[in-house]
């Protein structure tokens, strides 16, 4: 790819993650909504935040939030993807697709889950209170909501690592075998080291992540009188009775500007990117590390996080989706009913609801991972600052709380004159989507990138292929994983997607999000719940398919 | 051909093209040709889709030419998306109905509203009806949502008296156990908060109950219901009628008190805009959310409370009013309740509940 291509790649990344965040931008520095005409230049955005208490316990609870929460899924996440991709772990097959479902299930369903399942009349509270008179866990504290943010936020570490450690050459784990190491230390001291830019890259992601929290604090941190950053926001639209977009601008670029520093260390930490690159020019065959006498406690492990983070908010959606009433005073077997999902059948454009969300997340992630591999690609091998800006540039799109995104992209279609004709269509959402998970896409290729040596591709150059030809018939090939990886995240994201494009749906595209917050108008958790059931069945068996496909590809 | 037979077969021709001269189901059959041209009508709207749904059915059966584009959103983004629409110039909504009433009431005070006299205006009380411009339309009672299995009977508050006597006199039984809206967050709390203000003189007295007896702020009505319902909560203050019904339809154990001593009556707040580009379609359905037919559908399939007084029922304005007379305080629809909006005034409201509730 000639110089040329990959500016223009760089610069196409600058405009659409400019467009919205430089409206923000704009926007904090007047006294209203840009578009009336009365708005004029003014600090009072800033003065009013910085100054409010509200603002700096919110910042100081979401900060302690993102630290804890990366604390823990990081180091889980790495060591599950370990164990799952490199070891003779039993079950590993079916378990994957459990282990994913905590990224495209609606966060606010999630945490009401909780409640459902541990809440304080929650079914395993009450067995508790039952078996020994008390219920020794708070559901809405501070801990609570950390320790649910961090485990349900392992498989995006897992993701990002996993698929690292799936392009690894086997033959370094070999050599180490060879030499007397165990399991434990091998994924110590050479496979995860080895692998580093991705757990870099997913805890730098995952600390944003927790900025952007905004269903787990609301349903979990409200009860317990905690305000993060979202929810602060979420006041502000209704604090001084009209939302005050100029308010609300301050406090998302006060999230953006964290993305500096984040990418600058992260950056800093992997100066000397080279070495790890280890798909060499021998190819050899993938044998599992046998895990030995660490097996059963690591499928203990495994397990244990399993029933934490998956069985019990699942099992409390499901109960709550097959039962008329729940809680203290309610025998269970009076109140099981299939009615829900009777009900949920005839509710208007249901079906078409799934579909449209389904083929979103297909169709749209797709195109969105080729758009990011053209820039992954674009920056592939190439000495320049412009590269320096693409890592920077990426992670700011990720940084605007869904609040203001959906805000942020309404008003870049409607008053930006050359993209607003797209409005009306799908594509100014697929343009939204992919613009907000630019980061986690485009990461998973990068790392897989990161993973070939360059000598295969010179290779190719000498015997006399041009640039184009060495993209498509070497380095693709060689970073089919980081593509499929990339390609299932990014469906997962966008099936669970609601906030970014929010104001860019219509009849005849709504999704499943907007079908749940229309639902949860009402207070109909029962539907939602039911919903919510058929969404992740659906989900989780495409996800199921996609993995076989995935592994049988890797023989 | 004749002259004659020339003239009397283009007559013929010419009636089976305009079958919107035919006698119609429309009152007003100018404005219904005109929505025919038109085709289409979009609709903003915070009444959720399964809602409304019975009555675009009905709709659709006396208007079937016209396409509804019907946008379940929710108060907030109704306003959003309306503001940057109209000051883009790109088109928007032609009826906007929403439950935000101070919302509602702000962008038609600015000028966004069209005026038209909706010949169903006769059947509307007088304080419904803002210029001809803001129209409310339904006539919704704010509740006490409870729970019958947990609360003895003899705790249930039957009036907002009640509710500052009875946390009172059994604290441990309330501790924790009330739920209501949080005016920093809900725009509909801080609403209903404010009425009861104007209306109750013992409000703060009420408030520093709730902060006393440890109540949770909330910003949906769902997460309430639920509470309530699971017995988290035993019950929920200001909570709105219509949907305690619906609730109650699954949950036979969800109780619903109408406070004696004064009921606020929130109203939806429906208005067409001025720069509607569909506005005999939004005429038309205008007057049929407010007809007799309309509403009857609203009361007696979306379980919403009606407003018109000639609606058959019990979730009707005549059945509120028999069982409560003039304990009925219906929220004005005018702008009196945009002082909400003044930024001073509703940041000492703030202030005030704060303290009250000890946070």
């Amino acid at each position: 790819m000639n110089r040329a291509l990959r500016s223009l790649a760089v610069l196409g990344v600058a405009l659409v993650v400019f467009g919205p965040l430089g409206l923000i931008f704009y926007q904090s520095f007047l006294s209203e909504a840009f578009f009336f005409p009365t708005a004029h230049l003014s600090f009072e955005a800033y003065r009013y935040v910085l100054t409010d208490s509200g603002f700096h316990s919110a910042f100081g609870t979401s900060l302690i939030v993102s630290l804890g929460m990366t604390l823990i899924s990081v180091p889980l996440g790495s060591l599950l993807a370990f164990l799952l991709a490199r070891t003779d772990l039993p079950g590993k097959k079916w378990l994957e697709p459990w282990l994913l479902v905590p990224i495209f299930l609606s966060p606010v369903v999630l945490a009401f889950g909780y409640v459902v399942a541990v809440g304080p009349v929650g079914f395993f509270s009450l067995w508790s209170k039952a078996l020994i008179g008390r219920v020794p866990w708070n559901l809405y504290s501070l801990f609570g909501l950390v320790l649910i943010a961090g485990l349900t936020h392992v498989p995006h570490a897992f993701l990002y690592v996993s698929s690292a450690l799936r392009s690894l050459d086997p033959a370094v784990e070999e050599a180490a075998r060879v030499a007397g190491a165990g399991v434990w230390r091998i994924a110590l001291t050479v496979s995860l080291p080895l692998v580093l830019p991705s757990i870099l890259f997913s805890a730098s992601l995952i600390f944003l992540l927790g900025f952007e929290l905004f269903g787990l604090p609301l349903v979990l941190g409200d009860p317990a009188g905690l305000l993060v950053l979202t929810t602060y926001l979420y006041k502000l639209t209704n604090l001084l009775g009209v939302p005050s977009y100029h308010l609300m601008a301050v406090v998302a670029l006060s999230i953006v500007v964290l993305t500096f520093p984040l990418v600058y260390l992260q950056r800093r930490m992997l100066r000397t990117a080279g070495r790890f690159a280890v798909i060499g020019g021998k190819g050899q065959a993938f044998r599992p590390l046998p895990l030995g006498a660490l097996r059963w406690p690591a499928v203990f492990l495994l397990v244990l996080w399993l029933a934490v983070t998956v069985v019990v908010p699942l099992v409390g959606v499901t109960l709550r989706s097959l039962v008329s009433s729940w809680g203290e005073g309610v025998k269970l077997t009076e109140v099981l009913t299939l009615g829900h999902f009777r009900d949920l059948w005839g509710y208007p454009n249901l079906v078409r609801g799934i579909v449209n969300t389904l083929l979103i997340g297909a169709i749209g992630g797709g195109l969105s991972v080729g758009f990011y591999a053209i820039v992954g690609l674009a920056a592939h091998r190439w000495q320049s600052r412009w590269v320096s800006l693409l890592d920077y540039l990426v992670m700011l799109p990720r940084a605007l709380p869904g609040l203001i995104v959906g805000l942020a992209f309404l008003w870049v279609f409607l008053f930006f004159k050359p993209v607003a004709p797209l409005r009306t269509t799908l594509f100014s959402l697929w343009i939204a989507y992919t613009v907000v998970w630019l980061a986690y896409g485009l990461r998973l290729i990068s790392a897989s990138l990161l993973q070939v040596k360059p000598e295969l591709e010179e290779a190719a150059r000498i015997t006399g292929a041009p640039q184009g030809e060495v993209f498509r018939y070497v380095t693709l090939p060689l970073i089919r994983f980081g593509l499929m990886g990339s390609w299932l995240l990014i469906f997962m994201m966008f099936v669970r997607e609601y906030s970014t494009g929010v104001y860019l749906l219509g009849p005849g595209t709504e999704v499943i999000g907007s079908l749940i917050v229309s639902l949860f108008g009402t207070g109909a958790l029962d539907l939602i719940s039911a919903l919510s059931v058929i969404e992740v069945a659906l989900v989780g068996f495409i996800l199921f398919i996609a993995l076989r496909l995935g592994v049988s590809l890797h023989a | 051909m004749k002259i004659k037979q020339k003239v009397l077969l283009a007559f013929v021709l010419g009636f089976f093209c305009f079958p919107s001269l035919r006698a119609d189901a429309a009152e007003s059959s100018g404005t219904a040709a005109a929505a025919q041209k038109e085709g289409k009508l979009v609709i903003y709207s915070s009444t959720d889709s399964a809602s409304v749904e019975p009555l675009l059915q009905d709709f659709k059966s006396l208007y079937p030419f016209l396409q509804v584009e019907y946008n379940d959103l929710n108060t907030t983004e109704i306003y959003n998306r309306f503001v940057a629409e109209t000051a883009a110039g790109t088109g928007t909504a032609d009826f906007l109905w929403s439950s935000a009433m101070d919302l509602q009431l702000q962008l038609a005070s600015k000028g966004n509203a069209l005026s038209y006299a909706s010949p169903e205006i006769s059947g509307l009380p007088k304080w419904a009806v803002w210029q001809n411009q803001a129209y409310g339309t339904t006539f919704e009672p704010v509740s006490i949502a409870y729970n019958k299995r947990l609360l003895p009977a003899d705790a249930v508050p039957q009036s907002h008296a009640d509710m500052i006597r009875l946390p009172k006199e059994k604290p441990d039984l309330f501790k924790e156990k009330i739920a209501t809206f949080d005016p920093e967050k809900s725009g509909v709390g801080f609403l209903m908060m404010t009425q009861d203000a104007k209306v109750f003189p013992q409000f703060w007295d009420l408030a520093k109950t709730l902060g006393s007896s440890h109540a949770k702020v909330y910003t949906s009505t769902g997460a309430m219901l639920e509470k309530v319902g699971s017995g988290e909560h035993y019950l929920a203050y200001n909570i709105i009628g219509s949907y305690v019904l619906l609730r109650q339809k699954k949950d036979a154990s969800m109780g619903l008190v109408l406070p004696k001593d004064y009921t606020l009556v929130f109203s939806r707040v429906a208005f067409i805009s001025k720069t509607a580009r569909h506005p005999n379609g939004a005429k038309l359905f205008l007057d049929y959310v407010l007809s007799k037919r309309g509403q009857t559908v609203m009361s007696e399939k979306s379980l919403v409370y009606s407003l018109r007084s000639d609606v058959p029922g019990n979730i009707t304005a005549a059945g509120l009013t028999k069982d409560l007379g003039k304990a009925l305080k219906p929220i004005d629809v005018n702008t009196d309740i945009l002082v909400g909006l003044e930024q001073s005034k509703r940041l000492e409201f703030m202030k005030q509940w704060q303290a009250a509730l000890k946070r």
